[in-house]
């Protein structure tokens, strides 16, 4: 007993050792503070987009003042003021780069310190990287080899200008303009963020890599990235977050849609980082994102895995259209909230078409004072015959008063299709502590131990050189969580 | 070795052990009977440290050091080793993920250096064999679906690798069929040595066969009641508990 | 509740507003998604419902029957309407209701069976109290009817205190029926309920229990089974407010044709309730090509002592099952039959009382004679 009595209290700690807190001093450009029809015009131009760019933007800017921020979600902060805030903001002087060479050394020092080698180490690694800072992608690694296999991947500023007829035909038909608050908030006004086409048949010959940084203050990160792979391709896409510790707390609302078509497969992991906040609950990421899947064609395959420790607040369903035929949608999530970290993430499979396959493996995590909510929706349409589903649901509670809640919808239309879901409550056992330590190893070794085992399922996902950081990123998340 | 002297401990608010004295010198072999609820499992808990069992009075000293202050980590890494009545599972833990992280935070707390994944594997593999568990066994989780003998092995696998100066057996007969208590035994047996003590905590005679000990101690309503040569355990099994403690009364 | 009662004014007045500020539950409503009340039935519709009919069936000398419409003694004044107001339809059975039934059962005292037979339409309010050790089994029937029946029952058990509530809903395409019932369990007292829900235009059972006594329990389970364009929906919601406390749900539910079945259920475990135990089985098969069924298990956890699960599924009758009973010589559509009603009867064989239990399976096998 003691020692869990003890747990909470030492969690409170890692606030402190959040160790990508620090912030890179580097001139600033920015739009004018606050939201209106001239910040999309501003941010549009200086994006140097077409018109019918411009035009979307603009038709979500007006849906967007229509519209409320939904409160359906289990997380509670005090009203965002959309005009006291920065839509835009880019590192000075950034023209085109062609090579690494060009970017700002200081850029590149934060990357460094953030552990995302760049340079050769990314070569021995065998991943391209794109690199979003604030509003802007900085520099794209291994075009060249990417090119020759005939993948595109570039920041998606470049996509509108260079391939505007793959933009034109994907763009918002997996997440709509209209599809809810936050994500017509980013149709209006998204500044960078990631174009990947595989073409047809091939099979991505690199890991694909974006990583993501909120730098500037007062600002908001409306990255929107557009997977596609074409028929019978496959691609694996990685992306990481950071952000710096400020008191204040900064809106980040993404957007990412993938499309799928016939016998193609992307896999998307995410390691979310985002400032959480201090101890106290001071500060942190307000971490709104909507990504969703779309399994266009028959037999196409989209599988998320997501790793979220960051951010002070999480409102995130990462989702699946099984639309195609065969189709088969997966969701693999640790959510690990702390503190006075709230989440509330989970996923929906949308099963629309025959022998549609969805499964669901979610690992939540509270400790602190945080509160972890699952939520997610299998639903079964009528002519989806034959649809699986299998939901494993396990929630862990490290402390006393903190909250873990679980909240599936399961609609089922079609007489054929099977939906299982199973859901379990628990705390770290009193008994596998003292295991632990009777044979050596320190508690909070031990802690760190038992939740890795209770997340495994979820990091096997990940891909290698991942889901070794992932391991110790849960490791950290908890570090101090016992005494 | 092991000197305890007038134990009180407290579980829940109430006294298990009251006034229990125990002394037990390396090399020799002791073993400690005792009906159920007469404090077997407390002796071994408190032993090792765990939270709960509180020490109200009376001392544990360690090779001369005053235990009842340290950790159960501080304990292990100074070669306590507890074998467990009922090994708890951990799921999602590899076995030889385990071992290794063990073995390597008794490493570290004695300012010896790591052994990376390989040579942990090898070292592991070589005691493994002597107790005929199988690699498959040492790449599933903790314990998680193991049949109760298996259980047992792998906690006397772990005593030989972490090679401890005072080990304690809590009823590692318990759950076992005679083929699987033959082979546990003769792991602890192969671990008998002159600079080792052994505290052998037990229900039964049974388990006192194969690991023959050179002292007897009853316990009984929280002390030691009688003691002996193994003999005693015999006569134990032959007039049973109740006799035994009215003759000593 | 016909005549002045100025004891209850504030409460009703209470109930009146809430009811007018909620307005009628709607499918935009968290809670209230999967039932569409709005949908079937208006707020002046709602407004100016008559007051249901019951009638008591069983001995009585052991339990005080109040009827609601006349005098009501003190010590159903004393905590009558007192348990806050769970949802607006519950609001408007205790604005609009004239009348209702209070029962009593005091201390030690073991009562039932009692039947309590529902007729005709309009709002009603049920009030009982099981004192000290006292216990009773209660029958709740609703007959089939037109338009809205809208109970709103309020249960308190005191120490030790016992009641199996067993209710049961007949098919009644034309009724819009929703009962809402709040129990508070107290130390060691046990809230045994069964619902059987045969479906209507729109049908809700919408249970809270709050265990807010050490050792206190509740069982609930329930079945449904479903034809033509019938909706039935049970919502329960278990809050473990204390340490040890234990509830176990289990719900069983089949939909042929066109029509809906619905389980909602939420447990949540306060801070501090440790010790709780708690385990929820909701299962459906859909026969229909257009039926549906949804559910919604929930779980709400403050504290971290606690063993809480819950499984739920959706789907056809096990294959194999279906294959082994085929090969051993039944035919198929009495393999299916038989399967059927396995399925549902582990949910009946909660209901402890045998005679009730075999007369909540009759209507089962009367309901599944018409969908399978």
């Amino acid at each position: 007993m003691a020692i869990l009595q003890e747990t909470k209290d030492k969690v409170a700690a890692i606030g402190e050792k959040y160790k990508y807190g620090f912030v890179t001093d580097i001139e600033m450009e920015r739009a004018p503070r606050g939201l209106d029809e001239n910040t999309v015009r501003y941010i549009s131009a200086k994006k140097d987009e077409p018109e019918w760019m411009l035009d979307w933007r603009l038709g979500a800017f007006r849906r967007w003042r229509e519209m409320s921020e939904p409160t359906w979600a289990r997380v509670h902060y005090p009203k965002i003021d959309y005009q006291n805030a920065y839509y835009y903001a880019a590192p000075k002087n950034t023209p085109k780069k062609q090579s690494l060479d060009e970017v700002d050394p200081k850029l590149l020092e934060t990357y460094k310190k953030l552990g995302i080698p760049l340079h050769e180490q990314m070569a021995l690694a065998g991943v391209a990287v794109d690199a979003v800072f604030d509003s802007v992608s900085v520099a794209t690694t291994f075009k060249e080899k990417l090119n020759e296999a005939g993948v595109i991947f570039c920041p998606i500023s470049e996509a509108i200008r260079d391939y505007p007829d793959l933009v034109k035909k994907y763009l918002g038909t997996v997440v709509p303009v209209t599809d809810n608050f936050f994500a017509t908030l980013n149709s209006a006004v998204f500044s960078d963020g990631t174009f990947v086409y595989v073409p047809k048949g091939v099979r991505c010959p690199m890991e694909l890599s974006t990583y993501f940084r909120i730098n500037a203050s007062e600002t908001g990160q409306f990255e929107r990235t557009l997977i596609i792979a074409d028929e019978g391709s496959y691609v694996s896409y990685l992306e990481g977050c950071t952000a710096p510790k400020r008191d204040e707390n900064q809106l980040h609302a993404a957007v990412v849609e993938l499309i799928a078509l016939d016998d193609a497969e992307i896999k998307y992991s995410t390691v979310q980082n985002w400032y959480p906040g201090d101890e106290n609950g001071l500060g942190g990421i307000y971490n709104f994102v909507t990504k969703r899947g779309d399994c266009r064609g028959h037999r196409s395959k989209i599988s998320w895995t997501q790793v979220e420790t960051g951010s002070a607040i999480t409102w995130k369903y990462p989702s699946c259209i099984l639309r195609g035929d065969e189709t088969v949608g997966e969701f693999y999530s640790i959510a690990i909230a702390n503190n006075f970290q709230q989440a509330d993430t989970g996923t929906k499979m949308i099963h629309l078409g025959k022998n549609t396959r969805s499964r669901i493996i979610s690992k939540g995590i509270s400790a602190g004072k945080a509160q972890n909510t699952y939520r997610g929706l299998v639903s079964v349409h009528p002519k989806a015959a034959n649809a699986r589903n299998y939901t494993q649901c396990d929630s862990l509670l490290i402390g006393r008063k903190c909250g873990a809640h679980t909240v599936p919808y399961i609609e089922s239309r079609n007489s054929s299709a099977k939906i299982e879901h199973e859901a379990t409550t628990s705390k770290i056992a009193d008994d596998q502590l003292f295991y632990c330590t009777q044979r050596g190893i320190g508690e909070e070794e031990a802690v760190a131990l038992i939740v890795n085992g209770f997340c495994k399922e979820v990091l096997q996902q990940l891909p290698m050189e991942f889901a070794v950081e992932a391991q110790k990123l849960v490791g950290i998340s908890l570090e101090g969580s016992v005494g | 070795m092991l000197e305890i002297k007038d134990l009180h401990v407290t579980v829940d608010g109430k006294e298990i052990l009251k006034g229990l004295n125990l002394s037990i010198k390396a090399g020799e072999v002791h073993a400690v009977m005792g009906p159920n609820g007469s404090g077997k499992s407390t002796l071994s808990f408190t032993l090792a440290g765990r939270a709960g069992y509180d020490v109200t009075k009376g001392s544990i000293l360690y090779r001369g050091e005053d235990l009842t202050a340290l950790a159960p980590e501080e304990r292990a890494a100074k070669g306590i080793f507890l074998a467990m009545q009922y090994p708890v599972e951990i799921p999602g833990v590899t076995t030889l993920t385990f071992l290794k992280a063990s073995l390597n935070a008794q490493r570290r707390a004695r300012g010896e250096s790591e052994l990376d994944a390989m040579s942990v594997l090898k070292l592991v593999r070589e005691k493994a064999k002597l107790l005929n568990i199988p690699e498959e066994m040492l790449r599933r989780a903790l314990n998680v679906g193991f049949s109760g003998g298996e259980k047992k092995r792998l906690e006397t696998l772990q005593m030989a690798l972490f090679e401890p100066a005072l080990a304690i057996l809590d009823e590692t007969d318990s759950g076992l069929d005679i083929d699987a208590l033959k082979l546990v035994a003769e792991g602890v047996n192969a671990m008998r040595s002159p600079d080792r003590a052994m505290l052998v905590i037990t229900h039964y005679q049974r388990l006192l066969n194969y690991i023959v000990p050179d002292r007897v101690h009853v316990l009984a309503g929280g002390r030691i009641v009688a003691e002996g040569g193994k003999e005693l355990a015999h006569e134990l099994e032959a007039k049973g508990y109740a006799q035994i403690i009215k003759d000593a009364a | 509740m016909n005549a002045a009662m100025p004891w209850l004014d504030a409460r009703r007045a209470e109930a009146l507003e809430s009811f007018r500020l909620k307005g009628v539950p709607h499918r935009r409503i968290e809670e209230w998604k999967y039932s569409d009340v709005r949908s079937v039935i208006g707020a002046e519709e709602i407004a100016a419902a008559d007051t249901a009919k019951w009638q008591i069936e069983g001995e009585t000398a052991d339990v005080d029957v109040v009827d609601l419409s006349g005098e009501i003694p003190q010590w159903a004044r004393d905590r009558f309407a007192m348990l806050g107001l769970h949802n607006a339809m519950e609001s408007a059975s205790l604005a609009f209701a004239k009348g209702g039934i209070a029962m009593r059962v005091t201390g030690n005292k073991a009562a039932g069976p009692l039947r309590l037979n529902w007729s005709g339409h309009g709002h009603a309010r049920v009030f009982i109290v099981l004192e000290e050790g006292a216990s009773l089994t209660l029958v709740e029937k609703h007959a089939k009817a037109r338009g809205l029946r809208n109970i709103g029952t309020e249960i308190l058990l005191a120490n030790n205190a016992q009641l199996s509530h067993i209710a049961v809903a007949e098919k009644s395409d034309e009724a819009v029926g929703v009962e809402t019932i709040t129990v508070k369990v107290g130390p060691d007292a046990r809230y045994n309920a069964h619902f059987a829900n045969f479906g209507a235009r729109l049908s809700r059972f919408d249970i809270t229990v709050t265990l807010e006594g050490e050792g206190s329990e509740a069982r609930l389970s329930g079945v449904s089974a479903l034809g033509g364009g019938t909706h039935a929906d049970v919502t329960t919601h278990i809050i473990h407010a204390v340490s040890h406390t234990q509830s176990v749900q289990l719900f069983k539910k089949v939909a042929a044709g066109k029509s809906r079945a619905i389980y909602q259920g939420q447990i949540t475990v306060r801070e501090g309730a440790n010790g709780s135990d708690s385990r929820q089985t909701a299962k459906g098969i859909l026969l229909g090509e257009r039926a549906e069924i949804d559910l919604k298990p929930e779980l709400e956890i403050y504290a971290d002592d606690v063993k809480c699960a819950h499984g739920a599924a959706v789907g056809d009758l096990e294959a194999e099952q279906l294959f082994y009973l085929r090969a051993r010589g039944v035919p198929e559509a009495e393999a299916r039959n038989l399967l059927i009603r396995a399925f549902l009867e582990e949910a009946v064989l909660e209901i402890p009382e045998e005679a009730i239990r075999a007369e909540v399976w009759r209507e089962v096998e009367a309901a599944l004679e018409h969908l399978v």
